[in-house]
């Protein structure tokens, strides 16, 4: 993979590390684990708002008259559909029951979709023999955290895995207290955090997306 | 915008499944028991003879169809909109990915400016473009108190942002207000 050593070597005095470069699948996955991505449920409510705009304004442009002033006088429910219903009643039930199969298996998908919870996968870890080794999510998580926790500056962190099993990526949260320095605080998570969680996890590569949030400041005190 | 997209995402999907279910079972039941007047749940052989005596031309249908427009117009901006508005922050390495909200960077600035013994207080709004700082000092804003405050502002503004270097360095507008009385 990418040269892994400056991870470890880093002067920590020293000019901030050179960028080296990064398969850029690794920055893509990093860029989607900061939050779960909402790109399907905006996608699907674009084109249904779009449907509804041309079914809206051809409705109104019917109604105006402006495909011809019969049409628009023509009831809603036409009769030349209900004489075509009442001669192949056959054909329009099995229409209208395929599209009522259709909308609700359509609707069930986007549903499920929309109220799965975000999958965290456990990751498995090298072992010899036919011995499997599983680490869950939950454990990788709380102890990314509880290392985060450990760093100067952080008040308090929380870290998730997500991605999947074969790609999997961190979440970390980092609650900053008021007097931290960033860049610090990044690179102390990375060489002290992150690079000794990837390679305990035996892993080629982990990208990481970082959350900074500010830790409540402790109350004021009261008399001055 | 993305909580409302959260929401109705489900309630929609729900929706278009429940009216799937009630157009099958209709039609169902209605080919089956061919004799009956009304429907199971939905009394289509009134709505039947609503909608053959209506016309295209009637108010109802044109009010509809700005209705239905107007829900479509809705949705498409909601999906729009929902975007995250996350600020990112020059990470490291390149394989990590470093964000915080707007909402977070107006708090580091507000810290930092108050800091000052100059200001009295500051309000900060921050957004990935544009950070403006209205900060409240003694003595004229437009006098060379104000000049000096305003300057000091913006050098700690400046120093903050060197410290969290972001991707796309915001602009940074200063606002002075004055306030009276006594320090």
């Amino acid at each position: 993979m990418t040269s892994e050593p400056t991870a470890k070597t880093l002067d920590p005095g020293g000019d901030p590390p050179k960028r080296v470069p990064v398969d850029p699948a690794l920055r893509r996955r990093s860029r989607a684990a900061v939050a779960r991505s909402y790109v399907g449920d905006r996608v699907v409510a674009v084109v249904v708002g779009l449907l509804l705009i041309a079914a809206g304004v051809a409705v109104v442009l019917l109604s105006n008259g402006v495909f011809g002033v019969g049409r628009a006088a023509r009831p809603v429910l036409d009769p030349m559909i209900v004489d075509w219903m009442t001669a192949n009643p056959m054909a329009a039930r099995l229409i209208a029951i395929a599209s009522g199969i259709v909308l609700t298996v359509l609707g069930l998908v986007w549903a499920a979709r929309a109220v799965r919870p975000e999958p965290h996968p456990d990751l498995p870890v090298e072992a010899g023999g036919d011995t499997e080794i599983v680490v869950l999510a939950s454990a990788i998580g709380d102890a990314v955290a509880e290392q985060a926790l450990g760093l100067p500056g952080v008040g308090k962190a929380r870290a998730r895995v997500v991605g999947t099993t074969r790609a999997p990526a961190l979440r970390v949260t980092l609650w900053l207290a008021d007097d931290s320095h960033v860049a610090d605080v990044l690179e102390a998570l990375q060489t002290r955090v992150l690079a000794p969680a990837k390679e305990a996890l035996g892993l080629s590569a982990l990208p990481v997306a970082v959350r900074l949030e500010l830790d409540n400041p402790p109350p004021p005190p009261r008399v001055t | 915008m993305r909580v409302l997209l959260r929401l109705l995402a489900p309630v929609l999907g729900l929706a278009l499944a429940a009216a799937g279910v009630l157009l099958a079972i209709e039609v169902i039941v209605g080919w089956t028991r061919p004799g009956e007047a009304t429907g199971v749940l939905v009394p289509w052989p009134d709505w039947k003879s609503a909608l053959e005596a209506t016309t295209w031309a009637d108010p109802a249908v044109l009010g509809t169809g700005f209705g239905i427009a107007v829900v479509g117009l809705l949705l498409v901006l909601l999906g729009l909109f929902a975007r995250r508005s996350d600020i990112t922050v020059i990470a490291p390495r390149a394989d990590m990915t470093v964000t915080m909200s707007p909402r977070v960077l107006a708090r580091l600035v507000g810290q930092r400016v108050r800091r000052s013994d100059d200001v009295a207080s500051a309000a900060v709004t921050a957004s990935k473009g544009r950070i403006t700082v209205t900060a409240t000092g003694w003595g004229d804003p437009d006098g060379e108190v104000g000049a000096a405050l305003r300057s000091s502002v913006e050098g700690t503004v400046a120093a903050l942002l060197d410290d969290v270097p972001l991707t796309r360095r915001p602009r940074v507008r200063v606002r002075l207000a004055e306030l009276r009385g006594p320090r």
